[in-house]
């Protein structure tokens, strides 16, 4: 996925010419995907449990895009959107090695304000963005091993649940004129996330996700 | 131009909304596909051989083998039935559970014969000769508790029986030459002795292992090392016992009375290090036997039971020093007797100690009688068994 957008954006790029892309009023319309990878840290699971029971988070890649709003040539409103992205949930410390305890789907919606550098006509245009993410955990799935490390069994199975998070976002990116209307974008993006994991044994964990979000798009302006 | 930005944006909110809610599920598919449970042990994995379970009577009071079972979408059931003297197979056809109370690898008591399958290893015997493993087969073994309950207490009779009960027991495997160079060296040799017979026991019992069901193609097998039995109370009796023994000898010869308890206390720790040593020694030699092989996963009940008793918080245990069930009695070796067919849910629940109210008090204890676990704790050990499972991908 991420190979073939790599090949998008090189193709339109070779193609390209200088076009006002980027000023006050315009809206940039994107479309790519994103890797979202969380950085985890986790707490152990309560009691009963083998003592130091963590989970790890893995990454997880979704089709998205966005809608960039400026308000001057420089400044701009960013709202990135994503089909959810559906992370597994593996065990780290005592449970290392186990494999998956469950899967569950993430939702995040941020708000960013961005500061785009250059001028309105510039091919290369860095910005920065700082904002919020909400970030929506959904359709949690538990395994047959959550249930066996946590006494459940096939007819009452251990169920997993993600409270849902909020925290800051901070984001770097490169905005690249291709010609004509449209850009190649890519945006490395770190949000500050705690969860806790609560099972339907009535334990918890806690655990610091912290994503790093890796974006590539191609947008178009209007 | 406007249009098309607020469609957009409308667009851009409508996948937010429809993609929020949904609560949790689970897929229970166990990575790997088993179709029968194959069990092979004494009574922490008896299903019923006597007509009752070593734990609490319940009729939810799963075992640790019927827990990983149940993973599968498996229930058992005894294979054997006792008939007041010997054992039978069971009429109920389709029981794939072989293990029996009292089951050792060498068994010398009543009745001690090769083909008794309360010698654990007869029991594997018993399924190679009238069945074949299938790729879908998971097989459960425990085995040697019973084995280093006899040694210790053969060790322990060695004043009274100038060690014949002892090199008895050591002369099912050891030979009459290493037995007697044991015996006349002292102390030391005689304590050291029990490691070397410990071992020796592993070896035999992973012999049988290898003939009856590696050597059988079971594709996937799980062998439990041995628990420290010195955790259970019948055995902090024991070790009690000898702490009282010690200090009484030290105050008949004269020592006054903290001098005498200091030794007592010395005796009880030093015996509690040797035997857990043996213990030790028998775990040593089978995780080297079963080395890298990819079929079996080998559970380390030893430390996980230490872990249990050490901090019983951390598995809400409540309580790892008291047995549940009410004491029946005295047995010869002066220790407590239990009896299980009364020991009910119903029974302890209606009957909660002096001060507790709560009926579910017998739940958070780790033992049923002086030497099993109650069903909270065979559920600890079932999720440990998952751990092995899961690490191995085939939970």
């Amino acid at each position: 996925m991420k190979t073939t957008l790599l090949c998008l954006a090189a193709v339109a790029l070779s193609a390209s010419g200088l076009a006002q892309a980027q000023t006050a009023g315009s809206v940039v319309v994107r479309a790519g995907a994103t890797t979202i990878m969380p950085k985890v840290e986790s707490g152990n699971l309560t009691a009963p449990s083998l003592a130091g029971t963590q989970i790890d988070v893995k990454d997880a890649t979704q089709v998205s895009g966005g809608v960039t709003y400026f308000f001057t040539d420089n400044l701009a409103i960013d709202v990135p959107v994503s089909l959810p992205f559906k992370h597994d949930v593996v065990g780290a410390g005592a449970i290392a090695g186990v494999g998956n305890l469950g899967t569950f789907k993430a939702l995040p919606v941020t708000v960013m304000g961005q500061f785009y550098l250059g001028s309105a006509t510039s091919r290369l245009r860095p910005y920065v963005g700082a904002g919020i993410t909400y970030a929506r955990f959904m359709k949690p799935k538990a395994t047959a091993a959550l249930s066996g490390l946590t006494g459940g069994t096939p007819t009452n199975p251990t169920l997993l649940t993600m409270k849902s998070a909020a925290g800051p976002t901070v984001a770097l990116g490169l905005s690249v004129k291709l010609g004509g209307r449209w850009t190649a974008d890519g945006v490395v993006s770190k949000t500050l996330l705690k969860t806790t994991g609560t099972l339907s044994t009535g334990q918890t964990i806690e655990a610091t996700l912290d994503p790093l979000a890796v974006a590539l798009s191609i947008g178009y302006a209007f | 131009m406007r249009q098309l930005k607020i469609t957009l944006l409308a667009l851009a909110a409508s996948v937010l909304v429809t993609a929020c809610g949904g609560g949790g599920s689970a897929d229970t598919t166990p990575r790997a596909k088993i179709t029968s449970v194959k069990v092979f042990g004494d009574s922490i994995q008896d299903s019923g051989t006597f007509g009752y379970k070593f734990t609490v009577q319940a009729p939810d009071n799963l075992i640790f083998a019927e827990r990983v079972a149940a993973s599968y979408g498996q229930t058992l059931c005894n294979f054997f039935t006792f008939t007041g003297a010997t054992f039978a197979p069971n009429s109920k056809a389709g029981c794939t559970n072989f293990a029996i109370g009292g089951g050792r690898v060498t068994y010398t008591g009543p009745g001690a014969s090769a083909a008794n399958p309360l010698n654990i290893g007869v029991q594997m015997a018993t399924f190679a000769s009238i069945g074949t493993y299938a790729a879908t087969d998971l097989v459960i073994i425990d085995g040697g508790g019973n084995d280093a309950a006899d040694l210790v207490g053969a060790y322990l009779s060695i004043p009274r029986d100038s060690a014949a009960s002892f090199s008895a027991l050591l002369g099912t495997l050891l030979t009459p030459t290493q037995i007697g160079t044991a015996l006349a060296g002292g102390s030391a040799t005689v304590a050291a002795i029990g490691g070397t017979y410990m071992t020796a026991l592993a070896d035999k019992f992973y012999a049988s292992i290898k003939t009856s069901v590696l050597d059988k193609n079971a594709p996937y097998i799980v062998v439990m090392n041995m628990p420290g039995i010195t955790n259970t109370p019948r055995f902090q009796m024991v070790l009690d016992s000898v702490a009282a023994a010690t200090a009484a000898g030290a105050r008949s010869a004269g020592a006054d009375a903290a001098t005498a308890a200091a030794a007592g206390a010395k005796a009880r720790a030093d015996s509690e290090t040797l035997f857990k040593s043996w213990i030790v020694a028998f775990n040593t030699a089978l995780a080297a036997k079963v080395g890298n092989e990819t079929r079996i996963a080998l559970v380390d009940f030893y430390s996980a039971f230490n872990d249990q008793v050490g901090d019983p918080p951390q598995y809400s245990l409540t309580n790892v020093k008291t047995p549940t069930c009410p004491v029946s009695g005295v047995g010869g070796d002066g220790l407590p007797t239990y009896d299980f067919p009364t020991c009910t849910a119903t029974a302890l629940s209606a009957k909660p100690p002096a001060g507790v109210t709560d009926p579910n008090w017998w739940k958070s204890y780790a033992f049923s009688d002086g030497f099993h676990p109650t069903p909270y704790a065979h559920q600890l050990t079932g999720q440990l068994i998952s751990k092995a499972l899961a690490l191995k991908g085939w939970l």
